[in-house]
């Protein structure tokens, strides 16, 4: 065994108490310790609570002992029928949404990449939605959609068409909940878009022009590949996010009309603190969790990212 | 120097965090509205006058019910009082989030709240209604009144309505007339609480109620239920389009705007009707009890009331403070910063009835006197929910008003195990 002729016989000897040199030594653990600690209960902890919530029956009664059910919750969503209401406007909602923000997203990446590269103020007035707080944009679009003083429905009047109740209108709400969506998170895709048009390399697109290829080819045969990876993560960013819709709901209809714009975040949000059933809350929870793993899993390997 | 500095700063932070909760002597949970408000300036008015520290906690209507509910169910002991919505009051009661105040009237010499509380307002602060004992003290007595633009009435042919059948008639002139821009009705059509707060009165009007007399049975789908929903449908034809998504703004804004003649609403908002920065139509609006149908009409009681959470370390001062916050001198405080009282000794002072924006005081007392409190029920929360969603469809037009009545009766049986 070698010692550099430098190093020192004994270990310095470190200034302080007994209290001052521990701290020293463990000082990168105690400098994380905090935030493990809080990661532990803001996350692990409630994770765990929430499984073992999901198989009792909890009373809001804190005398009442909890009673074990076991599956019982997750068998009562097969009868729910507000549950079912809730997962199909849940459905059409993520599927709506997230196909027309990626379909614009994409669609303004391509005319502002190729055409207005320069123009940046107009790509920075684009992503303001985006960083909006939700319950802002909710608000903002309550306003506009309120029937008698709203701004959409004061332009219809003014071109003479009829008015129409954007929010309250039972085959309008969802629709109106998707347009407030949409505008909101169309920046998001754009942006992500526009960050992998700008990595694609351009020798493929001179070869092509050489070919003789049209834009329409070079764009499916090219661009579609090359981005491949970059829509992946895009849209799976988004459903999961469409899949907790809640803001937008809450503000604009609270679920109406007539149940047409109930989601499972709405849901379980009213499960849990407006009828204090918490095991039946965590049983959705834990679908929705399911679910969106599953999505997740198969999205991945559909666009061949899992390896 | 800069890690001793770092490690006495996050020992004080740990310190001061733990007790940040622990000043006060009582903490009270209230909503950020006019109540709320209204709680918040009483508390200041009694820190300096007992030097008793009040922490006054805010929160939207909803999160109120929420923390109050954890709070109950964690036995946190964090709040001390809440000032609940009456629907509330089973619900906290039954589950045992609510302490009996019966033990602190007897040890203060006192029978029970004096009987200058109007009787109605008394009633609902007991658990089970009218009978059990004490859980809460009236603060702010809140019961529907009909406000409508008498001077538009009577171009319409009706001087004061009376019955539904009147609102029906002058309403629908109104709106025929007002060029898809004024309406002769407006309401809260939005799912859930709103629309259920604006049909109940109307149900009640023809004698329909959601349970029989001695709550074993389901009773919506009636006669009685059939005929209450077909004014509640008619008077939906002439409110303005989009009125199934309305809550209490946007029909306080149109009546404030003079783009809507009538509407039941809240007393609250008689503030913001007769405040020229707010409204069109101060002076303009004028106030009645509810329309009768076949029975005479009845309001929706919606009291804000005071009470003790049972796991509060606190409970004596907190009933000292409920007692003082609710005495005839500080309701009639309470009734000058906007909220409406709940003693016959305030309603009827001179020095108030005397003035302008207190003038719907004697229809406000008649309209407590005889209103309903929505049916007490620990699982009434729940109940309004599934009747909420029924009411909504048959408001949107996707499913007819039997439907609705029908979908109802069973909703609310599966929820309550009734028949």
């Amino acid at each position: 065994m070698f010692t550099s002729a430098n190093a020192p016989l004994t270990a310095p000897v470190r200034p302080g108490g007994t209290l001052e040199r521990w701290a020293e030594r463990h000082l990168r653990i105690l400098m994380l310790a905090p935030t493990m600690l809080i990661l532990l209960g803001l996350t692990i902890f409630p994770s765990i609570y929430m499984f073992y919530a999901a198989v009792h029956k909890i009373s809001p009664n804190p005398d009442v002992p909890w009673d074990f059910v076991g599956p019982g919750n997750f068998l009562r969503l097969l009868s729910d029928q507000q549950f079912h209401v809730a997962l199909l406007n849940t459905s059409v909602f993520t599927v709506s949404a997230v196909t027309a923000e990626f379909l614009l997203g994409l669609g303004l990446a391509l005319l502002l990449d190729k055409y207005v590269r320069r123009l940046t103020f107009l790509k920075t007035v684009l992503m303001i939605p985006m960083m909006l707080p939700p319950i802002a944009v909710a608000i903002t679009w309550k306003i506009i959609y309120e029937p008698q003083f709203g701004v959409l429905n004061e332009i219809m009047f003014r071109l003479g068409l009829p008015a129409q109740a954007w929010a309250g209108d039972a085959s309008l709400a969802m629709f109106s909940i998707i347009v407030a969506d949409v505008w909101q998170w169309t920046p998001f895709m754009f942006l992500l878009m526009l960050a992998g048009l700008a990595s694609l390399p351009v020798e493929p697109y001179e070869a092509a022009e050489l070919d003789g290829a049209s834009s329409w080819r070079q764009f499916w045969d090219l661009t579609v590949p090359f981005l491949k990876p970059v829509i992946a993560i895009a849209l799976l960013l988004r459903v999961m996010d469409a899949l907790r819709l809640f803001d937008l709901v809450f503000i604009l209809t609270g679920g109406g009309p007539a149940d047409r714009t109930k989601v499972l975040s709405l849901y379980i949000y009213q499960v849990a603190y407006r009828f204090a059933d918490i095991g039946y809350a965590a049983a959705i929870s834990l679908f929705v969790l399911f679910v969106t793993i599953v999505l997740s899993t198969w999205f991945m390997k559909r666009m061949r990212l899992a390896e | 120097m800069l890690r001793r500095l770092f490690f006495t700063l996050a020992i004080a932070t740990s310190v001061l965090a733990l007790n940040g909760a622990a000043w006060a002597d009582i903490t009270i949970l209230v909503p950020s509205s006019s109540e709320g408000d209204g709680l918040r300036a009483a508390a200041a008015d009694y820190s300096k006058l007992k030097g008793t520290k009040v922490e006054i906690v805010q929160a939207p209507y909803a999160n109120v019910f929420e923390q109050g509910a954890n709070a109950g169910a964690t036995k946190s002991g964090v709040f001390d009082i809440i000032l609940m919505d009456d629907p509330w009051i089973p619900f906290f009661a039954e589950n045992g989030h609510l302490e009996d105040m019966t033990a602190y009237f007897k040890s203060a010499g006192m029978e029970g709240p004096d009987s200058d509380f109007l009787s109605k307002s008394l009633a609902i602060c007991r658990n089970p209604y009218n009978t059990g004992p004490y859980v809460c003290l009236p603060y702010v007595g809140n019961a529907q009144m009909f406000f409508y633009d008498a001077t538009k009435f009577k171009e319409a042919g009706v001087d004061a309505p009376k019955t539904w059948d009147d609102v029906l008639k002058a309403g629908k002139a109104l709106t025929d007339s007002g060029g898809g821009r004024y309406f002769g009705y407006v309401f809260r059509g939005g799912q859930g609480n709103p629309v259920v707060a604006d049909f109940m009165p109307i149900f009640w009007s023809y004698g329909a109620d959601l349970f029989n007399a001695d709550r074993t049975k389901v009773t919506i789908d009636t006669p009685e239920g059939a005929a209450a929903m077909k004014t509640f449908i008619a008077l939906r034809d002439i409110s303005p389009k989009g009125v199934e998504s309305y809550n209490a703004n946007e029909v306080g804004t149109a009546l404030a705007a003079g783009a809507a003649a009538s509407s039941i609403n809240w007393p609250n908002w008689v503030a913001t009707f007769e405040d020229p920065s707010q409204s069109k139509m101060v002076g303009k609006i004028s106030y009645s009890t509810i329309p009768a149908g076949t029975k005479p009409g009845s309001s929706e009681i919606g009291h804000w009331t005071m009470g003790i959470m049972a796991a509060s370390k606190n409970k004596q001062e907190a009933f000292d403070f409920t007692v003082w916050a609710t005495s005839a001198e500080q309701i009639k405080i309470s009734a000058t910063r906007g909220n409406p009282p709940v003693r016959t000794s305030v309603f009827t002072d001179p020095e108030l009835t005397s003035q302008e924006k207190f003038r719907h005081y004697p229809v406000l007392m008649e309209a407590i006197q005889a209103s309903t409190p929505r049916p007490r029920h620990p699982k009434w929360p729940e109940i309004e929910n599934a009747f909420g969603i029924e009411l909504s469809k048959a408001v949107a037009g996707t499913i007819t008003p039997e439907e609705a009545l029908k979908n109802s009766q069973t909703a609310v049986e599966q929820i309550t195990g009734l028949k």
